[in-house]
């Protein structure tokens, strides 16, 4: 897998996930501010911490992650390389998809962003997500990807 | 199918296919009815229809089952069988002769009284197109194989039917091996215990409890010593663990009785049960990967047990009585050791196993890692409990760990070999439950590399090799503690010739 070119998604997908990131810390937020005062041991640490973790996910998380996020396409299929942490790197044969969607939630539409889903007949792996392609880039790749990809699937 | 538009098909189920629906319908909620029954009885929650809510459903479930049967036909049409369900909310399947797989049967106990079978209408590509047909009467059955068999390979096959050779015929003996290594006893006996247990049945009844001690038989028992008293202790528990063989001995036959793996056309065949029987046909073109399992108890009596993982098996069930799809594929449930090779080869005719594969070890920091994540793992789960019971003994138990987990990496380290071979990734794992699993590499579906934050320190990964199958758990390779750059390597010659149909 070596010769294959790596390259970055759209980097307006760190809009996306800082939106999505903000509005679960908001959502964490009014319940802990609203009943944290009643209880005395939680008060001011719970807060804290929920602020403190909401700020993080919400403005490094993001960064961080796009940073590890990248994707490759050659004759043979697609590779994509993800995560922090736990990294992964996973290799898809074009003969091996079955179908694909291009999904858009409203966050990503106001971006111009859509998702490649990508399924395959596998136990673990039968979904295999790609987030932050510009939209049209999306429906292109999904397009190259299903041209030749003519194979059984099984 | 344009040109089979206007095919109307006639044929109906077996008159007496409402009896299945019903007892299919009842069996999925007999839990949540014995429970209605139970309330009802007790008359403190009164439900709607007080006492009558429980026949009230079973009629409404007995309706709605004559109405599936009365309504449900299936026909012939020129180039597909066509499956017709409903009356107001129409449903009409379609399935081309030439991509039916397997038209196999299941036949309970009932279903062999009336003569009937359950029909399973597979294809190959799983999941949504596929009928399940339940009951059809045997010449029926007989007929939809002629019909669809016939009109998918016209002449020869039809002329004759192909010879039929067995590979694995399981006698009474291998079956009682079988109860005696499988133990599905044990499940039984603890899931008998878990609904007595919710049932109420051991609510400790202070009457009875005192009534027993005071019983000159326990008086007796006190009266005999500390010796006897072990002595029956121990006959106890052996009588238990004797009865519980027994059940699974029984258990298996009942379930395994004239297990025969047959060779037919290239396919495999297989056939089992003493009240259920099964027939099912293992398309060898459908077989993803083989799993060979073996455990400390297989090694004793020489055994080994062999199944495969089925494209088309991780699909959403058709049709809520259809259980087939989570069943594992056997191709034996027990086998004598030295068959197994010709077993495998004849599930996997496409690879050529002759060569002793080149087998490679783990990654050379493997067994120190392993060593050390036992290690911690046993210290963390035995200290609590350690100090609590003994005490100053505890340092014992805890210092233990060190020569048990040291044991655990090495033997694991020496016993897991991974192969590539040129048409197939090979892999055996374990010490005590010894696990081959092998993968034809046009089998590939993906390949994903893994590396934790503890990989990474020590340059490692492990490779994940997904193919088609029953379920996330069983299906696939995984190999971990690979040196990295081996796991790479790896992933992009399988990923090279993954796609390639051979």
């Amino acid at each position: 897998m070596t010769p294959l070119q790596l390259s970055h998604v759209d980097s307006a997908v760190i809009g996306v996930w800082r939106w999505q990131a903000a509005i679960a810390t908001f959502i964490v937020a009014v319940p802990t501010f609203a009943f944290g005062p009643s209880i005395p041991w939680l008060w001011p640490l719970a807060p804290a911490l929920v602020i403190l973790c909401g700020g993080f996910l919400t403005w490094w998380w993001p960064a961080l992650s796009y940073r590890h996020l990248r994707f490759g396409v050659d004759e043979t299929g697609i590779a994509i390389e993800r995560g922090v942490i736990w990294r992964s790197r996973i290799a898809l044969p074009r003969v091996r998809i079955q179908h694909t969607d291009v999904s858009q939630g409203p966050l990503e539409r106001r971006y111009d962003i859509g998702t490649l889903k990508m399924y395959t007949a596998g136990s673990r792996h039968t979904m295999i997500e790609l987030p932050g392609l510009r939209h049209e880039d999306a429906i292109a790749l999904r397009d190259a990807l299903l041209a030749e990809g003519a194979g059984s699937g099984v | 199918m344009a040109s089979d538009g206007n095919f109307q098909p006639t044929l109906r189920l077996h008159s007496l296919s409402w009896v299945f629906g019903l007892s299919n319908a009842i069996k999925q909620m007999v839990l949540p009815l014995i429970a209605l029954l139970f309330f009802n009885v007790r008359d403190d929650t009164p439900g709607p229809f007080g006492p009558w809510i429980v026949p009230a459903i079973v009629a409404f479930v007995a309706i709605r089952a004559v109405w599936v049967q009365l309504t449900f036909r299936y026909g012939f049409s020129p180039t597909g069988l066509v499956v017709r369900e409903g009356m107001i909310f129409l449903n009409t399947r379609y399935i081309e002769y030439a991509r039916i797989e397997n038209i196999d049967t299941e036949r309970r106990l009932l279903h062999r009284l009336l003569g009937v079978a359950e029909v399973r209408v597979q294809t190959s590509t799983g999941g949504k197109p596929e009928a399940l047909i339940s009951v059809l009467d045997l010449a029926a059955v007989q007929d939809m194989r002629d019909r669809v068999f016939s009109e998918a390979r016209p002449a020869e096959q039809t002329v004759a039917a192909p010879a039929e050779d067995t590979l694995l015929h399981l006698g009474i003996g291998e079956l009682v091996r079988h109860g005696l290594i499988d133990n599905r006893g044990m499940i039984l006996v603890v899931a008998a215990f878990g609904v007595l247990h919710e049932a109420g049945v051991f609510v400790i009844n202070e009457e009875l409890f005192d009534r027993v001690l005071h019983s000159p038989s326990a008086a007796g028992l006190a009266a005999l010593g500390l010796v006897m008293q072990i002595g029956l202790g121990i006959l106890t528990i052996l009588g238990a663990i004797v009865a519980v063989r027994i059940l699974s001995v029984i258990l298996a036959i009942v379930t395994f009785y004239d297990f025969r793996l047959t060779h037919v056309a290239g396919d495999l065949r297989v056939r089992y049960g003493l009240f259920t029987r099964v027939a099912l046909t293992l398309r060898t073109r459908r077989i993803q990967a083989v799993h060979q399992n073996e455990s400390l108890l297989h090694r004793w009596f020489k055994r080994v047990s062999l199944n495969v993982d089925l494209a088309g098996d991780s699909g959403v069930g058709e049709g809520s009585g259809d259980s087939s799809r989570n069943k594992t594929r056997w191709l034996a449930p027990v086998c004598p050791a030295d068959a197994a090779p010709e077993l495998i080869a004849a599930a996997l005719p496409m690879l050529d196993l002759s060569a002793e594969p080149n087998w490679q070890p783990l990654a050379p920091g493997a067994r120190g890692r392993i060593f050390r994540k036992a290690l911690l793992w046993s210290v963390l789960i035995l200290t609590a409990p350690a100090i609590w019971y003994l005490h100053a003994g505890a340092i014992v138990i805890v210092l233990g760990c060190i020569p048990l987990a040291w044991m655990h990496a090495h033997l694991y380290v020496k016993n897991t070999r991974w192969a590539l071979a040129r048409d197939a990734v090979l892999f055996r794992c374990g010490w005590l439950n010894r696990r081959l699993s092998i993968v034809p590499r046009n089998r590939v579906q993906t390949l994903s590399i893994e590396a934790t934050p503890f990989d990474r320190r020590s340059r490692m990964a492990s490779i994940y090799v997904d193919t088609a199958g029953a379920s996330a758990m069983t299906a696939g390779i995984r190999i971990r503690y690979l040196g990295a750059d081996v796991a790479q390597r790896l992933a992009a010659a399988l990923y090279r010739t993954a796609g390639v149909t051979a």
